[in-house]
């Protein structure tokens, strides 16, 4: 079962980096961002229960990842209406203050 | 037994207190310096007297002892002090000469806003000059060498508000410091060549005495040679004589006491003091002797053409240095340090008498004066005495000695006798010229201090009384028939030998001397010297530019100096600078390259970081698969 | 040694600019006054405690019984590299603090040149409280280089120098201060990174050691201790001895020939750019003209003896038979330096420039007297470092006081200041003639014991480094009369001579240059022992090998 499981995952790890790496709207970014974090958590999820030594701690920590991962998007989400607000565009591109 | 022997050292700690004091005292105290300075060189004079004293008996014992001044290991570098018949000698001629240059400069120096300065550099000045007369070893003796140098370069700088003055001290510090190069390296040479590496003299006199020792003859006449260099620059001898003349900026007593009585004399001295190393090597014999002749008829000939009263007089001095060398490169340094010593009284009474004139008349152009004989006559009877003695004109000091070298001269080499004879010549007649045309006829610029020149006070005039009595009768200490002085100074059973063929023709050199100079310049007291000059311009104008060797050096040395330090700096400006401008460019450049990189995209930086994990895991699998 | 043996009196000595540091922190910053008065007396102490330490230094047993040490940082290794798996691996860096012949004159002369640095820091204008603070941390850095006793800890303190000078150039210097205090930085950083390199170098091989633990087994250790470095550095066979479960039957202590010749010459590079030697002169020259009196004095008379002492201390000493076998290239550039410096100098027009050139030629007279390996040639090195870091201590303070003044240090606009200011003219006079080895100053000793010590070994290159004190007699006075004689100018006529507080350290500085100039045994003596141990260490190598 767990290949199954780890592929799944690593499919769904691949497009977030793909969406985090190539898509110019932020928001795109920020979901491709949490696509990532969840094809982590199904890794956790998946070896906790048929990893080597199976135990509970697997799911709960994905729980906290879960939390933590809502918390960075409400920050995230916030610092992207900040920067619309300021910017008037998402495109990231746009968003290169820190170079000059 | 020896008291004031074994006190020797005290004599040149006097002056040094002198200087300390006065320079505490500062400005204020100007008449405090004057008595400091004359009460404690005469203190030290009077010390002195009586160590000489102590020295005449027979069969004095040479006093030395000493400090330890650096202990490295197993090597011993000392300080001390020696006194031997030499040393006495020479004790009593620098704080003797010291003590009435500064009761002159009492009066010369008068008016003078730094007298005190002037006061605490002479101090200093006897205080090296004494240390080194007194030193036991090449170390010592170098360090007051160079002390004696920089009082020197002082004393010449010392109205340094002229332009003149600051380039004459400066030229007379590097000029002599050439040599010192010189000497030092013979310290080098000697330090590890002498056993026990040993530097002081009674080691050098036993080491060299006897021909064949461990050192070999090419390193001895190196060593002869390099402590040659060294007196050279000191004594002003060719090619190194240019400093002189130009020191005659500093004030006049100065001139009298270190540029012709003492410190000038230092070389001759260290070459008396080193003799053993000389006579151990043929060559460098030679080449004292030659260098010595060549200087003496050179200078003599300069002197001959020159208008400033206190040059004509140092290129006298550089001329009489000459016949010191000449002697000692015969092998007769009794003669050379005879004449060392009857020529310190005589030349600083010249000086000293010259400078009462240009304290009077405030010129140094001869060709100004005429006619002080009349107003300044204590003044021109002592200089008369001192041209006198210079010109060798019996029974004066100059004569006796002058005829000793010459009689060397005869008996060893006829054509260094021959030059020693022209030499002598020409010195009778510059000094007639010199006589003439200041103390004779009319006053030819219209000058009213010249008109009315007044004869300087007593506190001049007296050391000039001094000095001429001294100028008498020094010379009998040795004589053709007397060989008393130089059986005292070398501990050697005297063996007096005149030659009645020398002293004919070294009178007959002086009395034409001052004939031809009196038939030349005194007759036609209006135009001085033109008829000479109109038969042979070129000579004249040559002798006049002191032969372009100050051109020449200038030309050579101080432009290619400059030459070699603009290339280096362009050198240092563009390849070294260069290469360090172009590392820097070279890591700007790499910089900018990879600033590219930089473009301020989180994605761009995020596909690096992913790009670079991926090469990792594949380093990581592809290692683990190969192993 | 003494009653107070005891009391850990370097560390009391290397503390004490550190506590000063803080109570000037906790100053307010406009008060100039008590921040001034606190960093005075504060560089006072190490003073203080310098010359009691020179005072009480036994001349014959060297630095025993200084030695202070605790264990500082412990990094254990993985051990798979490890000969046996039982053994544990650590890195040791050590607080070891230590005193030698070598070091102590080298220690005062901090203590001298800081302290008159610091009664001349009249000219700083602003921010007294930042300067103050740099000032008392370079000081700081600099008795912690001369103290320690571990390379790393060497490292630091080189480093917090190195960061101190480029603040205090920066902030408080003339025009182009920054581009000066970057130009320093830079090429400094280099040579630091360089040394580095080198001692991460020494300490995995040569700060090898094997101890045996309570427990019985065995723990290796690579330490930074100098003690320990030398150790082996002397004695490579060391190891050989201890029994074979110690050493896994190898001799762990391995460095190949091509490894000491490696460490040799980035040693050599690393202080060289501090020395400077020839090329690596450039950085130095921007320093000594943009850089504040005061920093230069430091820089010029404590800041570049380090390199000399880094290069005698770990070049030398502990690579005796590499260097005596370069002594030939040292003894070259040596005379490269004194020479090139000389000719350069005499072709400036700006006094600060001058003065620039003139260190690069005397410390060409420090690396002859290495090179000389003998006695007299070393005791020369290290008597010229002393001598010229007062020399040029003086002459940077007098160039500070002038500058104020006149507001210019080219010699062509300069000229007749003796007679409105006879007494800095005087002092500037004897500080060339110091500096040009007149005897009975002290540049005389220093120079006249390097060439008679390399001329021993090298008879031709010390006759062409004769022509050097000619060189150097003729910028010497073609500057300072330039500056001082000659028909005063107008603009100059109203300045007025030194102020006490000027002329105290001056007068200061050349009571100590007039001490070592008459009487060279005191710093001689002192001297003698560790320069004894190193000529033994020497002849064991040369009869080793």
């Amino acid at each position: 079962m767990l290949p199954s499981y780890l592929t799944m995952a690593a499919i769904l790890f691949c497009i977030g980096l793909y969406g985090a790496l190539a898509k110019r709207n932020a928001i795109i970014v920020l979901l491709s961002l949490e696509l990532m974090l969840n094809a982590v958590n199904l890794n956790l999820v998946a070896f906790s229960k048929y990893g080597v030594v199976p135990a509970l701690t697997g799911q709960i920590f994905s729980i906290f990842t879960i939390t933590v991962a809502a918390a960075e998007a409400a920050v995230a989400v916030a610092i992207l209406i900040a920067l619309f607000r300021s910017r008037g565009t998402v495109d990231v591109e746009a968003f290169d203050r820190m170079r000059r | 037994m020896d008291t004031y022997t074994n006190i020797a050292w005290v004599i040149p700690l006097l002056p040094l207190a002198g200087f300390l004091v006065i320079t505490a005292l500062g400005r204020g105290f100007r008449a405090a310096s004057v008595w400091v300075g004359s009460a404690l060189s005469l203190a030290s004079f009077v010390l002195s007297l009586l160590v000489l004293i102590e020295r005449l008996k027979p069969n004095a014992v040479d006093y030395n002892n000493g400090f330890d001044w650096i202990r490295i290991g197993d090597y011993t570098l000392t300080i001390g002090f020696e006194v031997t018949n030499l040393t006495a000698l020479m004790l009593v001629v620098v704080t003797l000469v010291g003590f009435l240059v500064n009761v002159y400069s009492a009066g010369y120096m008068k008016d003078d806003e730094r007298i005190t300065v002037f006061y605490g550099y002479v101090s200093l000045f006897s205080f090296s000059m004494l240390g080194l007369v007194l030193s036991d070893n090449m170390l010592s003796f170098y360090l007051f060498w160079e002390l004696v140098g920089v009082c020197s370069f002082l004393l010449v700088g010392f109205w340094y508000a002229r332009p003149a003055a600051r380039a004459a001290a400066k030229k007379a510090f590097i000029v002599t410091r050439i040599g010192d190069a010189g000497l030092f390296l013979a310290i080098l040479l000697l330090f590890w060549y002498m056993p026990e590496h040993s530097l002081s003299f009674t080691m050098i006199e036993s080491v060299f005495d006897h021909q064949g020792g461990t050192i070999t003859a090419g390193i001895t006449t190196l060593i002869a040679l390099l402590i040659f260099l060294g007196a050279v620059g000191k004594s002003g001898q060719f090619p190194l004589h240019v400093w002189l003349p130009d020191a005659m900026e500093g004030p006049t007593p100065i001139s009298a006491l270190i540029h012709a009585a003492t410190m000038v004399a230092a070389g001759v001295f260290l070459v008396a003091r080193t003799f053993d190393i000389f006579q151990a090597s043929e060559a460098a014999m030679t080449t004292v002797a030659y260098v010595g002749a060549f200087t003496a008829i050179f200078a003599a000939t300069i002197a001959l053409a020159q208008n400033d009263m206190k040059r004509i007089l140092a290129y006298s001095t550089i001329s009489q240095l000459g016949f010191m060398m000449l002697a000692l490169g015969l092998g007769s340094w009794t003669a050379g340090i005879f004449h060392l010593f009857t020529h310190a009284f005589f030349k600083a009474l010249l000086f000293l008498g010259a400078g009462s004139v240009i304290h009077a008349v405030h010129t140094q152009n001869i060709q100004e004066m005429g006619g002080l004989g009349k107003s300044m006559r204590v003044t021109a009877w002592t200089f008369a005495i001192g041209a006198l003695a210079l010109s060798g004109i019996p029974p004066l000091s100059g004569f006796w000695s002058k005829d000793a070298i010459l009689t060397v001269a005869l008996e060893q080499n006829p054509l260094l006798f021959v030059v020693g004879l022209a030499a002598a010549f020409c010195t009778a007649l510059y000094m007639t010229r010199l006589f003439v045309l200041v103390f004779l006829g009319k006053p030819k610029a219209a000058k009213a201090s010249i008109a009315g020149a007044k004869e300087s006070p007593a506190v001049m005039t007296a050391p000039l009384i001094a000095l001429a009595a001294l100028a008498v009768i020094a010379g009998f200490v040795e004589t053709p028939w007397n060989g008393w002085f130089a059986s005292w100074l070398s501990d050697e059973a005297g063996a007096s030998h005149g030659s009645a063929l020398a002293i004919v023709l070294s009178i007959a050199a002086g009395m034409l001397g001052i004939v031809s100079g009196w038939l030349l310049f005194g007759k036609r007291r209006e135009r001085s010297g033109a008829g000479f000059a109109e038969r042979m311009p070129g000579l004249v104008k040559l002798a006049e530019n002191k032969y372009y060797i100050d051109e020449g050096y200038e030309a050579v040395f101080v432009k290619g100096l400059r030459g070699l330090g603009t290339a280096l700096a362009a050198f240092d400006k563009y390849v070294i600078g260069g290469a360090v401008k172009l590392a820097g460019v070279c890591a700007n450049a790499a910089g900018k390259l990879a600033l590219r990189l930089q473009n301020g995209q989180v994605q761009t930086y995020s596909l690096a970081a992913v790009l670079g994990i991926v090469v990792i895991v594949i380093a990581i699998i592809g290692r683990r698969m190969l192993s | 040694m003494s009653f107070l043996q005891d009391i850990p009196i370097l560390s009391i000595l290397l503390l004490v600019p550190l506590l000063g540091f803080i109570v000037i922190l906790c100053l307010p910053k406009h008060r100039a006054g008590w921040l001034k008065t606190a960093a005075v007396i504060t560089t006072l102490i190490p003073l203080a405690l310098s010359l009691w330490l020179y005072a009480d230094y036994d001349n014959k047993h060297g630095g025993e019984g200084y030695d202070e040490s605790a264990a500082w940082l412990q990094i254990p290794i993985n051990k798979e590299t490890a000969t046996n798996a039982d053994t544990e691996m650590v890195f040791s860096f050590q607080y070891a603090l230590g005193l030698d012949g070598l070091s102590l004159p080298l220690l005062l002369l901090t203590g001298i040149v800081t302290a008159m640095a610091a009664l001349a820091a009249f000219h700083v204008k602003k921010r007294w409280k930042a300067f103050f603070s740099w000032f008392l941390l370079l000081e700081f850095g600099m008795l912690g280089v001369f103290l320690a006793r571990d390379v790393f800890l060497f490292f630091i303190f080189f480093e917090i120098t190195l960061v101190a000078t480029y603040f205090l150039i920066g902030i408080w210097g003339y025009y182009n201060k920054e581009k000066a205090a970057n130009r320093f930085l830079i090429y400094n950083g280099l040579g630091s990174a360089i040394m580095l390199i080198a001692f991460v170098m020494l300490v995995n091989t040569a700060g090898f050691r094997i101890e045996e633990t309570a427990a019985g087994a065995y723990q290796y250790i690579y330490s930074g201790s100098y003690a320990d470095i030398a150790a082996n550095m002397a004695d490579p066979n060391a190891f050989v001895n201890l029994p074979a479960e110690a050493t896994g039957g190898v001799n762990p202590f391995q460095m190949s020939d091509g490894m000491m010749w490696t460490v040799f010459i980035l040693l050599l590079v690393a202080f060289g750019i501090k020395l400077p030697i020839f090329p690596f002169h450039t950085w130095m020259l921007k320093v000594h003209q943009e850089a504040p009196p005061s920093v230069v004095m430091i820089h010029s008379g404590v800041l570049l003896k380090m390199g000399a002492y880094g290069l005698i201390r770990f070049g030398l000493f502990l690579f005796p038979e590499q260097a005596r076998e370069w002594a030939g290239v040292l003894a070259v550039l040596g005379v490269v330096n004194l020479l090139y410096g000389a000719i350069l100098a005499f072709r400036q027009n700006e006094f600060k420039l001058v003065l620039a050139y003139s260190s690069i030629s005397h410390m060409g007279i420090v690396l002859i007297g290495l090179a000389a390996f003998n006695e007299i040639g070393l005791q020369g090195a290290i008597f010229q470092l002393v001598s010229h870091g007062l020399i040029s201590a003086l002459l940077f303070l007098i160039v500070g006081s002038l500058y104020e003044r006149t507001g210019t240090t080219e010699l062509t606009e300069l000229g007749g200041l003796a007679r409105s200011m006879p007494f800095m003219s005087g002092v500037l006079l004897a500080a060339g003639l110091a500096s040009l080895g007149l005897p009975g100053l002290s540049g005389f000793v220093g120079e006249f014991l390097s060439l008679l010590g390399l001329f021993e070994s090298m008879r031709w290159v010390t006759a062409v480094a004769v022509l050097g004190i000619i060189l150097t007699a003729v910028y010497v006075l073609r500057s300072v009369l330039k500056m001082t004689f000659g028909p005063q100018k107008e603009t100059f006529a109203a300045l007025k001579d030194a102020r006490f507080i000027e002329a105290l350290p001056m007068i200061v500085l050349l009571a100590f240059i007039v001490l070592l100039g008459c009487y060279p045994s005191a710093l001689t003596d002192t001297v003698d022992f560790s320069v004894d141990g190193f000529m033994k260490l020497l002849l064991a190598t040369r009869s080793g090998g």
